[in-house]
């Protein structure tokens, strides 16, 4: 393993940002640290980077133990949330910076910074402030800056936060084809799911200062393993009482059963329910076009929960009566869950 | 547009007040007219009236009145005092914001109000303070004896007493700029390999560039014109411990109306060039602020 957080603990007074923290991240990985708000991303980052010291644990980067390396010795690369970049300086000079510092010869900085720019599409800004730049433009430079030095690792608290949906979704492909390109280990911060699926290798969710699961976002979409994975990830909705929804097995103790989109059909009365025996009838609520499906609110048996339809089946109206079948439910107790698939099914067909 | 290029606008009074806030036009002349009547009672007025007297009699008694060994020596600790002051609070003044602005520590807000208390205690208090901590009836007074450096009705108490009385004015001046700025770019500037003074020469400095020159100037301002203070400290040795403002008053108390306003106009021209070069530092900081 390239970095590895062993048993890290820190706390702000009384506060546990990071409550026993243990994660390990493959060399040329993209990582994205994903959990809510105040959950202590920026923490563990700040603390990989040296910006921040662990009350105890081990925080180990090739192979090395770096907790008493300071931050100006760990040669790693950081992109600022708020990207920070130096405002009395162009952006020629933001990113020549750290190479400066390394007292690199004139000519090489030049080629280096020139090249930099070149990649991040900036030709023709060298001499620009940063107040005379746009977002995106910012957010590149900020990634120049932190990539200057050849850094093995590179940081990035939310990068793209403080960016429009569209330069976003650019922004993002760009810094996922441009980590690969160039060999890095990276780990985004990010609350933002999609971003969080879209960019990276692999996920680590953070909940209270603990690493909740960690995989790859297939994986963790698919198998959550425990409560607060299973209700983060995905559009969820919660049944009140899923014993009312015929052929699931019966589990004695449970806190909530959680359903997505994709694990309810919704049909028409005049379309054929497969599973007709085990569906039940319920009410449609909201019916709302989602660019490249149509997502309805049901209720039925006293839940209300969402499902899609596809834009080639039949409109639903507000109000009209239809079959509801689930396909599956999580089910969680405790910090645990659980997956409960319904007995009418015989075939695994649930595409996600 | 930079925090502290807003604080040099800001306090230059508001230059463009949205019409819609600003009420009819007799309101805007009313005021303007207050403002002008105002500023030429208190201001412009008295200073006519110094620069009057202080020529009434002609040039050369003037400039008699000028280069007498007295004034000229009252003029030179004035401005030794000055200097002194401003070196003293511009080293304090920074090692203070930096603490405060980008560190956590107890007690910091004591720090931020005791910064202040120069301002909020009357000088003479501040003068007394130090006639008792470093007068003969203090306990130190025997070690100061000991070592021949006397404080009160000496040099070094008008210094200190400077000092005091112009102690908040370059910190407060850069406080406001550091915290706005917060210390992410100095954070920045450390992962990239950056040490210590190296940030703050580089990334910290050019922040407060020019609210630091400009607490410099008030600063400097305020030390050559100080009294209370140093009037208590001072002990009025003619020649030796008597600065500017004090001259004044001496050869006013001594009915000499024509050299005081002489000497009074010194102060007038020294605080023209503090406004000259206030000016030009907001001119310059304003215009780079907005490159
Ligand atoms: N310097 C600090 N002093 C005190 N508490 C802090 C400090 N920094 C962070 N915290 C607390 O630690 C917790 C975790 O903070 P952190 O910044 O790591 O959250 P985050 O996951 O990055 O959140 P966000 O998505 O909002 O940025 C928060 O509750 C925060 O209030
Ligand atoms: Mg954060």
């Amino acid at each position: 393993m390239y970095i590895e957080l062993k048993n890290i603990n820190k706390s702000y007074g009384d506060f546990k940002a990071s409550d026993n923290v243990n994660l390990e991240i493959e060399k040329g990985r993209l990582v994205a640290l994903l959990g809510p708000s105040g959950s202590g991303k920026t923490t563990i980052l700040r603390m990989i980077a040296g910006l921040e010291r662990p009350d105890s644990g081990e925080i180990i980067i090739d192979g090395k133990v770096v907790n008493d390396i300071p931050a100006s010795e760990r040669g790693i690369g950081f992109v600022f949330q708020s990207y920070a970049l130096f405002r009395y300086m162009t952006v020629f000079d933001n990113i020549a910076f750290g190479l400066k510092v390394r007292k690199m010869n004139k000519a090489a900085i030049k080629e280096r910074v020139t090249e930099l720019i070149k990649l991040i599409g900036l030709e023709g800004f060298e001499n620009r402030y940063p107040s005379q730049l746009s977002g995106g433009q910012r957010q590149r430079v900020a990634f120049a800056r932190a990539l200057a030095p050849n850094p093995q690792v590179l940081l990035l608290d939310e990068p793209f936060a403080a960016i429009d949906a569209k330069v976003r979704q650019e922004l993002r492909k760009w810094l996922k084809d441009m980590i690969h390109k160039l060999g890095v280990t990276g780990i985004f911060v990010t609350h933002d799911q999609d971003e969080a699926i879209e960019v990276s290798d692999e996920i680590i969710v953070t909940n209270k200062g603990r690493v909740e699961q960690s995989g790859t976002p297939i994986d963790i979409y698919r198998n959550p393993t425990t409560a607060f994975t299973s209700a983060f990830f995905g559009v969820t909705s919660e049944l009140k009482d899923y014993k009312a929804f015929k052929s699931f097995d019966e589990v004695d103790e449970y806190d909530r059963a959680i359903v997505r989109p994709e694990f309810v059909k919704i049909t028409k009365k005049s379309e054929v329910q497969k599973y007709k025996s085990s569906a039940v009838e319920g009410r449609v609520e909201t019916v709302e076009f989602r660019g490249n499906s149509i997502e309805i609110t049901v209720s039925c048996n006293g839940s209300i929960f969402s499902a899609r339809r596809s834009l080639d089946e039949p409109a639903v109206e507000v109000g009209e009566t239809v079959d509801v079948f689930i396909y599956r439910i999580f089910i969680t107790h405790g910090d645990s869950v659980k997956l409960l698939k319904n007995n009418a099914v015989r075939e695994e067909t649930v595409v996600i | 547009m930079s925090a502290e290029n807003k604080q040099v606008i800001s306090r230059e009074g508001s230059t463009d007040i949205h019409a819609q806030t600003a009420g009819s036009k007799a309101v805007k002349y009313i005021l303007i007219t207050l403002s002008v009547v105002f500023l030429f009672v208190m201001l412009v007025m008295p200073l006519i009236t110094v620069i009057y007297e202080a020529f009434r009699k002609g040039l050369v008694p003037y400039l008699e009145a000028v280069s007498d060994p007295d004034t000229i020596s009252a003029l030179l600790l004035t401005l030794e005092a000055t200097v002194i002051a401003v070196v003293i609070n511009t080293v304090f003044g920074l090692f203070a914001a930096w603490a405060i602005s980008k560190f956590r520590f107890h007690g910091k807000k004591l720090l931020v109000t005791l910064i202040d208390l120069p301002v909020t205690v009357s000088p003479i208090i501040a003068g007394l303070i130090f006639v008792l901590t470093f007068g003969r009836q203090s306990a130190i007074y025997p070690f100061l004896e000991s070592i021949d450096f006397m404080v009160v009705y000496a040099v070094p108490g008008i210094i200190l007493a400077t000092v005091f009385v112009t102690f908040p004015f370059i910190s407060r001046e850069i406080l406001p700029v550091l915290e706005a700025q917060g210390t992410d770019e100095e954070e920045a500037a450390a992962l990239m390999g950056t040490k210590g003074f190296t940030i703050f020469r580089r990334i910290t400095l050019p922040h407060i560039k020019w609210a630091l020159l400009y607490g410099i100037v008030l600063c400097a301002a305020r030390a050559m014109g100080e009294f209370g203070a140093v009037s208590v400290l001072s002990g009025h040795l003619r020649g030796k411990t008597v600065t500017l403002p004090l001259q004044v008053e001496i050869l006013f108390g001594d009915n000499k109306f024509m050299p005081a306003f002489a000497v009074s106009s010194i102060l007038v021209v020294l605080a023209i060039v503090i406004l000259i070069v206030r000016s030009i530092v907001e001119y310059i900081g304003k215009r780079r602020g907005e490159k």
